[in-house]
């Protein structure tokens, strides 16, 4: 079954943008939300994270910090 | 056993790497990443031969580089712990495996600096931010510090200026940024410019509140109520590691001879932001690392290693 991935990102973030072609080079889709534009998302994020820094990433409700290859690669069985 | 092991994957890294993969020298290159402090950069516009690019395009390059190499092994991401002289040769310790190897290349850059005062830990991702880049949108509509005085502070108060309600910037001992950034800086009506400002603590609860600062000229505490804190005052040398290895000046960096980079310990050349090199560029890094890589060549040459 397909994971459910949402990434919350900040426009200019590099980790952001190396999370998301890692999701794209092993075709896994995943839902993106802006917190620069999106309030509500911001607060979804820091809620879910205990912490204020992007990316962070939500896999089924596993949450990851940062941009962790090797974290993401574990949940979402890309080898 | 390898001939070579470069430790790092920034532009010094993979500048010794290509050299070495030409040179058929056996290779193996270890990073946590690739692309060095730059790989997070927005935009760089003086890379050789580049007009503009970001930093992870950078990376990305450095990283393609590296890996047309037939004769370079890349273990990224790989984190080194150790290095141990032994008998002709040098153990590489890593979070993994350990390798050996009769040269070795140490380029594994710098770091930020941290503030190191109570709190500082405690608040990592929670309020205290090294990225204002990745993090500024985050701060919306907070009350923010910064705390530096260089151009780096300036670029930070920049990326904060659209997104934080009020900007602090705490300077120890004066201005030094461009003057072109500071009169940008200084006509917004959000910032606010504290000088003689020692931070001593950051404190808050679960998140950042607030911090507190010796005010030099009144030699009094002072607190300021902020739910970020952007640390921007310079970085260090990775060179910890090394210490009981090579020779290393009292700014953490590791001295390399300007001919060859060959450092204190024969068969170890170093390159790029570690070593005592004055101007910190990418560019430069990737030609120190071509010299360190070419001297570490003719040492294997000369005690016929090779």
């Amino acid at each position: 079954m397909a994971n459910k991935v949402v990434i919350y990102t900040t426009p200019e973030c590099a980790y952001c943008k190396m999370a998301k072609e890692f999701f794209r080079q092993n075709n896994i889709s995943y839902e993106e939300k802006d917190v620069s534009v999106d309030d509500k998302a911001r607060e979804e994020m820091v809620e879910k994270s205990g912490q204020l820094g992007a990316p962070v990433v939500d896999i089924d409700g596993r949450i990851i910090v940062g941009f962790d290859k090797e974290a993401l690669s574990e949940l979402l069985g890309v080898k | 056993m390898y001939d070579v092991i470069i430790i790092g994957g920034g532009p010094a890294g993979v500048a010794a790497g290509v050299y070495a993969g030409r040179k058929k020298l056996k290779t193996l290159l270890i990073t946590e990443n690739f692309g060095g402090q730059s790989a997070v950069s927005a935009d760089i516009e003086n890379w050789i031969g580049v007009k503009k690019m970001t930093g992870l395009e950078l990376a990305k390059m450095l990283e393609a580089h590296i890996r047309s190499q037939k004769d370079v092994e890349v273990k990224m991401p790989e984190k080194v712990n150790k290095v141990i002289r032994a008998r002709n040769s040098f153990k590489v310790a890593t979070s993994k495996d350990t390798y050996q190897a009769r040269t070795l290349i140490i380029v594994s850059g710098s770091s930020r600096k941290e503030l190191d005062v109570p709190g500082e830990k405690k608040f990592k991702g929670k309020g205290m931010a090294y990225c204002s880049t990745c993090d500024a949108p985050v701060f919306k509509d907070k009350i923010v510090a910064v705390i530096g005085s260089g151009n780096s502070a300036f670029e930070a108060i920049i990326d904060l200026i659209s997104y934080a309600k009020k900007i602090y910037l705490l300077s120890r001992s004066g201005l030094r940024a461009d003057p072109l950034i500071q009169e940008k800086v200084k006509k917004s009506s959000k910032v606010t410019i504290v000088y003689n400002a020692e931070i001593k603590e950051i404190v808050g609860d679960k998140f950042v509140s607030g911090l507190k600062y010796l005010d030099k000229k009144t030699n009094k505490i002072r607190k300021l109520a902020v739910e970020g804190v952007f640390v921007e005052i310079g970085t260090m040398p990775n060179s910890e590691i090394f210490r009981n290895l090579v020779k290393i000046n009292t700014a953490g960096e590791i001295v390399v001879d300007r001919k060859t980079m060959a450092t204190s310990c024969l068969g170890v050349f170093a390159a790029g932001d570690v070593t005592d090199e004055i101007y910190k560029q990418n560019n430069i890094s990737a030609g120190d690392g071509v010299i360190a890589i070419l001297s570490a060549y003719n040492y294997l040459l000369k005690n016929k290693k090779l």
